[in-house]
């Protein structure tokens, strides 16, 4: 993202790391990636899973083999369409995945990444340096059961009868992964940009001052890192 | 004192973290009075309505109005 009008700028890594898979439908013909070419992929254009449907995609084939179409935000109705056959296959993301599982539908690829916070200029070292040392308690939570916690993933969808019907054992742990937000490493920031302006998704070239805010990020983690060699 | 911070609705899909350090007190025994702010129904666009070169997303709307200071991207 480029600066925005208020000057928010990214200012490091999440601790939640999301899990995106390519998911057909039950009856599906497809069994793996090079399978989707030519074929019809909904993916949710920005949102960090529609990209990481399309980077599986692009793994597998040919650009010109990509066939892609806008689909909605929630994943609850992209999942929908899938099981109506409106798409040969669509990204989704947690709870969503463990439901097309149970629904019989096959996970064709899968794959992880980090998002990041964008904050304004407004914010202080010491509050973002706060939010860190909560969420890396939060992380440390987690990991230590992460069965205990996938209640969350149910609770956002609570109404949806797929969602209803899912219980802690349903889930993958391995397809929940939290850690330490940190910052962002340059190159990885980089690298993003420029494929995002190789699909002309973007353009320009990478500036990294105006996409983070180093300051805020160097001076809040080290603030979260001294605060809790205190509390140690 | 007491540090406050608003964020834009995350869900447990990539805020886990988020959603239970609020429940089980973390971020007020950080001293940080976190407020987590959700766009409004009514003013949701869905992804749907975009294009790849125009996409359609509510992260950072409530911020680009002066209602968050941070938000997940």
């Amino acid at each position: 993202m480029a600066e925005s009008s208020v000057g928010a700028r990214q200012v490091g890594r999440r601790g939640t790391i999301v899990c995106a898979a390519l998911v057909v439908a039950p009856e599906s013909s497809i069994f793996t990636p090079q399978e989707l070419a030519h074929q019809r992929v909904a993916l949710d254009y920005g949102n960090g899973t529609a990209y990481a449907g399309l980077q599986m995609l692009e793994g597998a084939m040919p650009r010109e083999a990509v066939m892609t179409c806008s689909a909605a935000t929630s994943p609850a109705e992209r999942f929908a369409g899938l099981m109506r056959g409106d798409f040969a296959a669509t990204v989704l993301q947690e709870p969503w995945i463990t439901v097309a599982e149970k629904a019989g539908c096959r996970l064709v690829s899968t794959t992880f990444f980090h998002g990041t916070w964008v904050a304004t200029r407004d914010v202080s070292p010491a509050a973002y340096g706060a939010l860190l040392r909560a969420l890396t308690r939060a992380v440390h939570r987690i990991n230590a059961d992460k069965r205990r916690y996938v209640s969350y993933f149910i609770r956002d969808w609570a109404g949806h009868p797929e969602v209803d019907a899912l219980t802690a054992d349903d889930f993958n742990l391995g397809r929940i992964q939290v850690k330490e937000p940190g910052p962002i490493p340059e190159d990885e920031a980089r690298w993003a940009w420029d494929w995002m302006v190789s699909w002309g998704l973007i353009e320009g070239a990478f500036d990294v001052t105006a996409q983070i805010d180093r300051r805020l990020e160097r001076d809040a983690h080290e603030l979260a890192t001294a605060g809790r060699h205190r509390a140690a | 004192m007491t540090l406050t911070l608003t964020i834009e609705r995350v869900m447990a899909f990539m805020g886990l973290d988020v959603l239970v350090a609020r429940d089980e007190g973390l971020f007020a025994e950080e001293g940080l009075d976190l407020r987590i702010a959700a766009l409004p129904s009514d003013e949701m666009r869905s992804a749907v309505e975009g294009s790849p070169a125009k996409p359609v997303t509510n992260q950072g709307k409530l911020q680009a109005r002066g209602e968050s200071q941070m938000f997940q991207a």
